[in-house]
């Protein structure tokens, strides 16, 4: 396989956007085609990564669409629906693009504008990818699937509702410090769960979960620059090399799994992309976690090898997480408060992690990080795409 | 519409597979019979789920999975007023969505 480097990463901002689809997918592409300084190389294939379009915005062959918006003809192109994964999926078919010699350059760019329809559309069109005949016929939902993974995972070790209001805390915080973050505003422990008003500020959604316990609901779109060995050469700018990928699935039906807490999907393709980049958990010094919800950045934590089974809360009341401590989590703020346009997150996630690698990453930037670990999340835990990214020294 | 809800039993290894597949999880084998799915279990786990999808006008949901004395697990509808983990619930059959005039039967589970 040849090597593969981020050239450059950009993004439009999460949150409610006037911009249609392709207007948000086109000002992230541009971002990071300006971030890249590509110059008069051409790009060779441009991959989308959306979930939605088809049924939110009426929209498809996005690949095709992106091309004839930024005017890349006759560059390859398509769109790659894998649910909440999409954004990873689509990277992951950007690199083999690089890593097969089929292209140089490979334009990634997830995007999503899910906040066109109303709330309960928005929530069906996301349970649509549960199983359909034992799942989703009951009114299964994400949140609900979130809430009943909670609840026994909280009971089998010990996890109280204040270990998950301090990794929201924790993400609110650091999205204060992101520009591009859908919700910027910090929350406190007694604004969330312990005083009175509480329950007002903060009702259930999926119980135990509640509404600081999950991610909003946000519309945007963040793109990266895929480039071959021969091409990163001929850039400036810091190297940023795909260290390692891997990817894994998992039983459609939650109930069937041998171990319903356990992330199975999320441990072996965390295995397999530290093995492909000859590095260990231990290794990382910044991660970006899918925090769907709360419950997960805590048992993806674990999964992916940082603390061992049902450590992960302790180490949050250690502070272990946050921005200063020994392994930031999300310092982009999470899907949390950073938002989740579904199809854009896995990209978005990428960005955060190339920045922080780059060192552009301003007052959330992580110091001389130089191996960073992204988990982006499919289905409820289905499919997973596990990333791995090193600053190469020149 | 159905008033029993049905898992594919493989003919091979015995492996129950709920939802029924193509190819049995457990021993990749291609043949199955039906077998209905239902009786007393246990609750595994639960949530009042108040993102609700279309086709739902109630302000919450309770849902459920239970791990069934025979070793299968299902995912339902829960309508016990207090529910607790590992508490004894049985099955039965009710409307579980609505999608506009047609009614969906499937698994709700009661106290057992």
């Amino acid at each position: 396989m040849k090597p593969v480097y981020i050239a450059g990463a950009g993004m439009t901002k999460f949150g409610r956007s006037e911009w249609s689809l392709m207007e948000l997918a086109s000002n992230a592409s541009l971002a990071a085609l300006r971030h890249a300084g590509l110059g008069k190389i051409p790009v060779d294939s441009v991959v989308v990564a959306n979930m939605g379009a088809a049924r939110v915005n009426r929209q498809t062959a996005l690949g095709s669409a992106l091309v004839d918006q930024l005017a890349l003809y006759p560059a390859m192109a398509e769109a790659v629906e894998n649910g909440p994964a999409s954004g990873a999926s689509a990277f992951k078919v950007g690199c083999q693009a690089i890593a097969s010699g089929m292209a140089d350059v490979v334009l990634v760019t997830g995007v999503e504008r899910m906040r066109v329809v109303n709330g309960l559309e928005g929530t069906d069109f996301v349970a649509s990818l549960s199983q359909p005949e034992v799942e989703y016929i009951y009114g299964v939902t994400l949140p609900s699937l979130a809430g009943m993974f909670a609840r026994l995972f909280m009971d089998r070790f010990g996890v109280e509702r204040r270990h998950l209001a301090m990794i929201a805390i924790k993400n609110h915080e650091n999205a204060t410090k992101n520009p591009y973050a859908h919700i910027q505003l910090a929350v406190t422990m007694e604004g969330i769960l312990t005083a009175p008003e509480a329950v007002v500020n903060n009702p259930p959604i999926a119980t135990p979960l509640h509404m600081f316990d999950c991610c909003p609901v946000s519309d945007g779109a963040a793109s990266i620059v895929l480039v071959s060995e021969e091409v990163v050469g001929k850039l400036g700018g810091p190297k940023v090399r795909v260290a390692g990928i891997g990817q894994a699935t998992d039983t459609h039906a939650v109930h069937e799994r041998e171990d319903p807490t356990d992330l199975k999907a999320v441990r072996i393709a965390s295995e397999k992309a530290f093995s492909m980049a000859g590095l260990t958990p231990q290794d990382v010094d910044v991660a970006e976690l899918h925090d769907a919800f709360t419950i997960l950045e805590i048992a993806e934590s674990e999964a992916a090898g940082f603390f061992g089974r049902g450590e992960a809360h302790k180490a949050i009341e250690r502070g272990e997480t946050k921005l200063d401590g020994k392994l930031p989590i999300n310092p982009s703020g999470g899907l949390k408060a950073k938002g989740h346009p579904v199809g854009a997150t896995g990209v978005a996630q990428l960005v955060e992690l190339a920045w922080q690698l780059r060192g552009d990453a301003d007052e959330r930037q992580v110091k001389n990080a130089k191996i960073a670990y992204a988990c982006n999340f499919g289905g409820f835990g289905n499919n997973v795409v596990a990333t791995v990214l090193r600053r190469e020294e020149k | 519409m159905s008033d029993k809800v049905y898992g594919a039993k493989c003919t091979s290894c015995g492996t129950v597979n709920y939802p029924a597949r193509a190819v049995c999880r457990n021993c990749r084998s291609e043949t199955f019979e039906p077998i209905e799915v239902g009786g007393e279990g246990k609750l595994l786990t639960y949530t009042d789920v108040y993102a609700l999808a279309i086709d739902y006008e109630t302000r919450y949901l309770r849902l459920a999975i239970v791990e069934l004395d025979n070793g299968i697990r299902v995912t339902g509808q829960l309508l016990d007023d207090d529910p607790k983990l590992g508490k004894r619930v049985r099955s039965t059959i009710g409307v579980v969505r609505k999608p506009g005039e047609v009614s969906i039967m499937g698994l709700q589970f009661v106290p057992a």
